[in-house]
């Protein structure tokens, strides 16, 4: 049996976050809403630059970029993850997933990807609105994924 | 366990220097935006989690934010080396991981670094902001053994913040439904705490 020690330990953040002062909740939640914000235009403009790279690995399609398209979907996923990009946000996520389970299972489908990239443009392109078009089109992608689930 | 903190509440970050660690500037901007609504006064950005290592060395910090997948080396490897490599106050800091897509693989590895929190994107402020108020009023012990160093994982025990839904599947619902069987009157429940003479 290993050794386990356990300790009571009341970091300096918890110390210093005790003290009187600071600013309310509400406030500090309005001044990050609005540093955060103020990143969107540039984060937008960026996730365009992520997805014409997908697209192009994808029409190159040179062997052993399969990996690429993980990283790249992982990249746009962490970038669209810091705004409400509502189904931007879940179609990246799905194709992080299948691209992930795909070479998990040693297989991969193009078909598959170039139907992500697709729904991601178009769901750029049209604001990252939510609605019953959105809706459809991320059933789609479920649906896909569910192939390699 | 914690209380959901209400807007009116205050909180007070401006005494605490926070370390921000990712590859990506433009994260790391906005990262550092947030904080600094927060009211951070002092941070320390860093764009790898090397150059993060030589820094937590030289000076104490009172909180990481560190992205789980960077070149080189990621954040589970840096919350796996702080909690073991580094000596005491440094190993016990606290560290929220921040991941976009935790790959099957890292899966795992994310559960046994050692971080304080692992908190998955969409990240928004103010879920942000609830992590680190639990994270002021944190009462896990910090567990050091052979295969785990950092704060007990058994966080399910102490459930989400009153009020807060909680994001797991197997959160508990703090909603106490309607009743579906009469109260008991008083004679029932003095005959059900009342003393008997037991013969031994």
């Amino acid at each position: 049996m290993t050794d386990v020690r356990s300790s009571k330990i009341r970091s300096n953040l918890s110390r210093k976050m005790a003290q009187p002062g600071g600013r309310t909740i509400a406030e500090a939640l309005a001044r990050a809403d609005q540093g955060v914000e103020g990143h969107r235009e540039a984060a937008m403009r960026k996730l365009g630059d992520h997805l014409e790279q997908l697209e192009t690995i994808s029409r190159q399609r040179e062997p052993g970029c399969e990996t690429l398209i993980y990283d790249r979907a992982a990249a746009f996923l962490d970038m669209a993850g810091f705004f409400e990009t509502g189904p931007l946000y879940t179609a990246a996520f799905s194709l992080c997933q299948l691209s992930d389970r795909m070479t998990a299972l040693g297989v991969w489908d193009w078909p598959s990807v170039e139907v992500h990239l697709r729904a991601l443009r178009l769901i750029l392109s049209s604001g990252c609105v939510t609605g019953a078009a959105s809706d459809e089109v991320l059933n789609g992608l479920a649906a896909v994924a569910r192939r390699y689930a | 366990m914690a209380q959901s903190p209400r807007s009116s509440d205050r909180v007070n970050l401006e005494q605490i220097t926070v370390l921000l660690i990712d590859d990506n500037p433009q994260a790391l901007d906005i990262l550092s935006s947030i904080v600094m609504g927060f009211g951070v006064r002092e941070q320390i950005r860093c764009s790898s989690a090397v150059e993060a290592c030589q820094i937590v060395k030289t000076r104490q910090v009172d909180l990481i934010l560190v992205d789980c997948a960077m070149p080189e080396m990621d954040g589970y490897d840096f919350v796996r080396w702080l909690r073991r490599e580094t000596p005491a106050p440094t190993r016990h800091m606290p560290v929220i991981m921040i991941s976009g897509h935790a790959a099957n693989s890292k899966v795992m590895k994310s559960r046994d670094c050692g971080a304080s929190f692992v908190v998955t994107k969409p990240l928004t402020p103010r879920v942000l902001l609830q992590r680190l108020v639990w994270l002021a009023s944190d009462q896990r012990e910090f567990i050091e053994c052979e295969t785990y160093v950092g704060p007990d994982r058994r966080v399910r025990n102490f459930g989400p913040p009153l009020g807060m839904a909680g994001r797991r599947k197997g959160d508990l619902s703090a909603h106490v439904g309607e009743a579906v069987e009469p109260n008991l009157d008083q004679a029932d429940i003095d005959s059900i705490i009342k003393p008997r003479r037991v013969a031994l």
